[in-house]
C-alpha cells in the first residue's frame, strides 16, 4: 500500500528584516515516518518548525497538513491546530498542572468548552475522570505511570520531556513536531527517550502490516547527527551552504534543504551500533555542516529514488 | 554556624519567650509609671486594661451596641469590598493589558503614573468626589490598590512563556481558554501574593480615612478615645487591628496553597 502524504511544504521562504532566512523549501513527509531534520545552528529549523505549526507564519509558500481518522483531507496551515502537536525544549509543560493533568490537558481544551465546564458540571466531573484515566494509561505508556500526581517542578528534565511527549500524543495529531527535544538531557536520558521514539516507529510499521493508517508521523530537530541517524527514518538536511551562485543568486538567499535520504532503522533492543552509518554520518557533515561546501542544491535529495527502490526490492503482495 | 537550622522546640520556645519579654517589659514600665502618678492613663496598668477591654466588649448604653464588634464590622466590610473591586478591576485590566497590545499601549502610561502616587495624598480627591459615606472608602481601597494589582497582573501575564500558549493552542484551546486555563493559572498565585503586600497599604489608608472623617470602625475609635486620653481602650484596640491583619494574610496563604498548589513548591 502506498503511504499517503501526511506534510507538503511548498516553496516556502521566511526572513527576518533584510535577512532571509529559509529559500524555496520543498519538504513531503509521508504518514508514518520519523523525519529527522539536521542543520548548523541558526540556519532555520526552528523558523521552519515555527512555519508548521503555524503561531510565525512564512511570507512566502504554504504548508498543507493531511489529518483525518480513516481518510486524510489536507488543510494549509493557517496557525496553530490541534491536528499538529508540538514538543518544545524548554517550558514543554504547564507548570500549574501535575503530570497527569498536563496529558489529559488536550482532552480536556479538545473536547469540551469554558461554559459545559462551568454550567454542566456534574456531567463534566464524570468526563473529567475519564480523561484522567485515559491520561493515565498514557503516561503508562511512556513508563511513568507513578509520577502521575507530580507537578513539573518536582520532576527531572528527562520525565518531563516523556510527559510532554505524552502529552502530544494523546491527541492523536496528524504531526508531531519536536524541536531538539532531547537537548537538555544526559546521555542515558536521552538514549531511553530516543528508545521510546523507536517503540513508536514499531507501532507504525505493525500499524502497515496490518493495513491500518500508521499512528505517528513525527519531525525531529536534533543537533545531534547519531540522533537523527539512530531515530528518524529519513534524514534531512536544511542548510545555508549550497551553491547558490551558480543558482543566479547575487546574495546569500537562505537555507534550504540540501540532503534528503532514508537512514538505517532500529529497533528500540537493537544494539546502539553507530559506526555502521559512519560514512553516512561523513557525508551529512560534510554537504549540511560544512561552512565551505557548495553542491548544487538537488545534488543530495536521493530519498524519492530510494524509495522507488526499496518498493521494487520488496515482493508484491 | 550562619544560616544553620534550629529544632521546632527551639523555634516555639523562643516564640513565646520573645512575647512573654514583652509583657513583662510593659509590666514593669507600667508599674513605675503608676509609682509615680497613680492616676496615670497613657501606659495603663492590667486591671485598668481589663477595664477598656470590658468597655470595648460589652454592650455601650449610649450606642447600644458593643463598639468592638460594630467596628471590626465596618472597618472589614469597607476592607473586603475595596480590595475585592481592586482585585475584580485590576484582574480586568492586567489581563487585557497583558493579552492585548493596543490595551497595553494605551493604558501602561497612567497606570504607571498613578501606581506612583500615594493614594494618602488623594484622599482628598476622594473626599470631594465620592463624599465621605461607605463609597468614599470602598473607591479609595479599590483605586489604591489597583494600580499596583493591575501591573502586577499584566507583568505576570507577559512572563507566561508564548510556548506555553502555542501549545495550548496546538492541545485545541479557543482564545478564552488561553485566558481562562493558562494565562489566569498562572497569574492567580502571583496576584495573591500582591493583594497580602497590598493588604498593609490598604489597612494605612483606610485608618486614615476612618480618622479623618469616620463615625464608625477602627480608625475612628482609636482616635477617639486617644483624644479622651482613653489608653486603656486604644492598646487593645492596637493589637486586635494587629491580629486582624495577621488573619487575613494568614487566610490569603492558605487561599494561595489552596488555589495553586504547584507555587509553593517552586516552579
Ligand atoms: N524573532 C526573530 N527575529 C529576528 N531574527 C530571528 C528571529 N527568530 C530567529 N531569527 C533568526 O533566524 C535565524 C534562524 O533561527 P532559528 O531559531 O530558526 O535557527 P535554528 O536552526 O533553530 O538554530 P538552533 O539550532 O540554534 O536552534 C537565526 O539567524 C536567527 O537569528
Ligand atoms: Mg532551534
Amino acid at each position: 500500500m502506498d503511504q499517503p502524504a501526511s506534510l507538503a511544504i511548498d516553496c516556502l521562504s521566511h526572513g527576518f528584516g533584510t535577512k532571509p532566512v529559509l529559500h524555496d523549501v520543498q519538504l513531503r513527509i509521508l504518514r508514518g515516518q520519523i523525519v529527522a531534520l539536521v542543520g548548523p545552528s541558526g540556519c532555520g529549523k526552528s523558523t521552519l518548525l515555527r512555519a508548521i505549526v503555524g503561531t510565525h507564519l512564512p511570507r512566502q509558500g504554504t504548508v498543507t497538513v493531511f489529518s483525518g481518522n480513516s481518510h486524510l483531507t489536507g488543510h494549509v496551515v493557517e496557525g496553530p491546530g490541534r491536528d499538529r502537536g508540538i514538543v518544545y525544549q524548554h517550558y514543554s509543560l504547564f507548570p500549574f498542572l501535575t503530570a497527569v493533568e498536563n496529558v489529559a490537558f488536550g482532552l480536556m481544551l479538545d473536547q469540551t468548552n469554558i461554559s459545559y465546564r462551568l454550567f454542566k458540571f456534574p456531567r463534566w466531573l464524570k468526563r473529567r475522570a475519564e480523561h484522567l484515566k485515559q491520561a493515565r494509561e498514557f503516561l503508562d505508556r511512556v513508563g511513568l505511570g507513578s509520577a502521575a500526581s507530580l507537578y513539573p517542578s518536582e520532576m527531572s528534565g528527562g520525565m518531563c520531556q516523556r510527559v510532554a511527549v505524552a502529552q502530544a500524543l494523546i491527541m492523536k495529531p496528524a504531526l508531531l513536531l519536536l524541536d531538539e527535544p532531547f537537548g537538555a538531557l544526559d546521555e542515558a536520558m536521552r538514549e531511553e527517550l530516543q528508545r521510546m521514539l523507536l517503540g513508536l516507529y514499531q507501532e507504525n510499521l505493525a500499524a502497515r502490516r496490518k493495513g491500518e493508517l500508521e499512528p505517528h508521523t513525527m519531525f525531529i530537530v536534533t543537533h545531534e547527527l547519531n540522533e537523527a541517524l539512530y531515530v528518524g527514518d529519513r534524514v534531512v538536511g536544511l542548510s545555508q551552504y549550497w551553491d547558490w551562485r551558480q543558482a543566479g543568486h547575487a546574495q546569500p538567499p537562505g537555507a534550504t534543504v540540501v540532503y534528503d535520504c532514508s537512514a538505517p532503522i532500529f529497533e528500540p533492543d537493537d544494539t546502539r551500533d553507530f559506526s555502521c552509518f559512519a560514512g553516512q554520518r561523513e557525508e551529512i557533515r560534510d554537504v549540511v555542516f560544512n561552512p565551505d561546501s557548495a553542491y548544487p542544491r538537488e545534488k543530495h535529495l536521493r530519498y524519492w529514488q530510494e524509495l522507488e527502490q526499496q518498493r521494487e526490492a520488496e515482493p508484491a503482495p | 554556624m550562619i544560616g544553620e537550622p534550629i529544632a521546632r522546640v527551639w523555634h516555639v520556645t523562643l516564640g513565646i519567650g520573645a512575647v512573654l519579654l514583652l509583657l513583662i517589659a510593659y509590666t514593669i514600665l507600667s508599674m513605675r509609671q503608676h509609682r509615680e502618678n497613680p492616676d496615670d492613663k497613657t501606659i495603663p496598668s492590667w486591671s485598668q486594661l481589663s477595664e477598656g477591654v470590658k468597655k470595648s466588649v460589652e454592650v455601650n448604653q449610649r450606642s447600644n451596641e458593643r463598639w468592638v464588634v460594630a467596628d471590626a464590622q465596618a472597618t472589614s466590610l469597607r476592607l473586603f469590598w475595596g480590595v475585592f473591586w481592586g482585585v475584580s478591576g485590576s484582574l480586568l485590566i492586567g489581563m487585557l493589558m497583558g493579552c492585548f497590545a493596543f490595551v497595553e499601549a494605551f493604558l501602561y502610561p497612567p497606570l504607571a503614573f498613578l501606581a506612583k502616587i500615594p493614594p494618602i495624598a488623594l484622599l482628598a480627591v476622594f473626599f470631594v468626589l465620592a463624599g465621605t459615606g461607605e463609597t468614599m472608602y470602598v473607591t479609595m481601597i479599590a483605586f489604591g490598590v489597583l494600580p499596583t494589582l493591575a501591573q502586577t497582573v499584566y507583568l505576570a501575564v507577559k512572563e507566561v512563556p508564548a510556548e506555553l500558549r502555542y501549545k495550548a493552542y496546538t492541545l485545541g484551546a479557543s482564545h478564552l481558554e488561553i485566558i481562562w486555563n493558562v494565562l489566569l493559572r498562572h497569574v492567580l498565585p502571583k496576584l495573591i501574593d500582591a493583594i497580602r503586600l497590598q493588604i498593609g497599604p490598604a489597612m494605612v489608608y483606610l485608618i486614615a480615612a476612618e480618622m479623618v472623617v469616620g463615625d464608625v470602625g477602627f480608625g475612628y475609635r482609636i482616635r477617639l478615645q486617644f483624644k479622651l486620653l482613653n489608653m486603656s481602650v486604644v492598646y487593645p484596640y492596637i493589637v486586635v487591628l494587629g491580629a486582624f491583619g495577621f488573619g487575613i494574610d494568614y487566610a490569603l496563604r492558605k487561599l494561595q496553597a489552596f488555589v495553586s498548589p504547584w507555587y509553593a513548591k517552586g516552579y
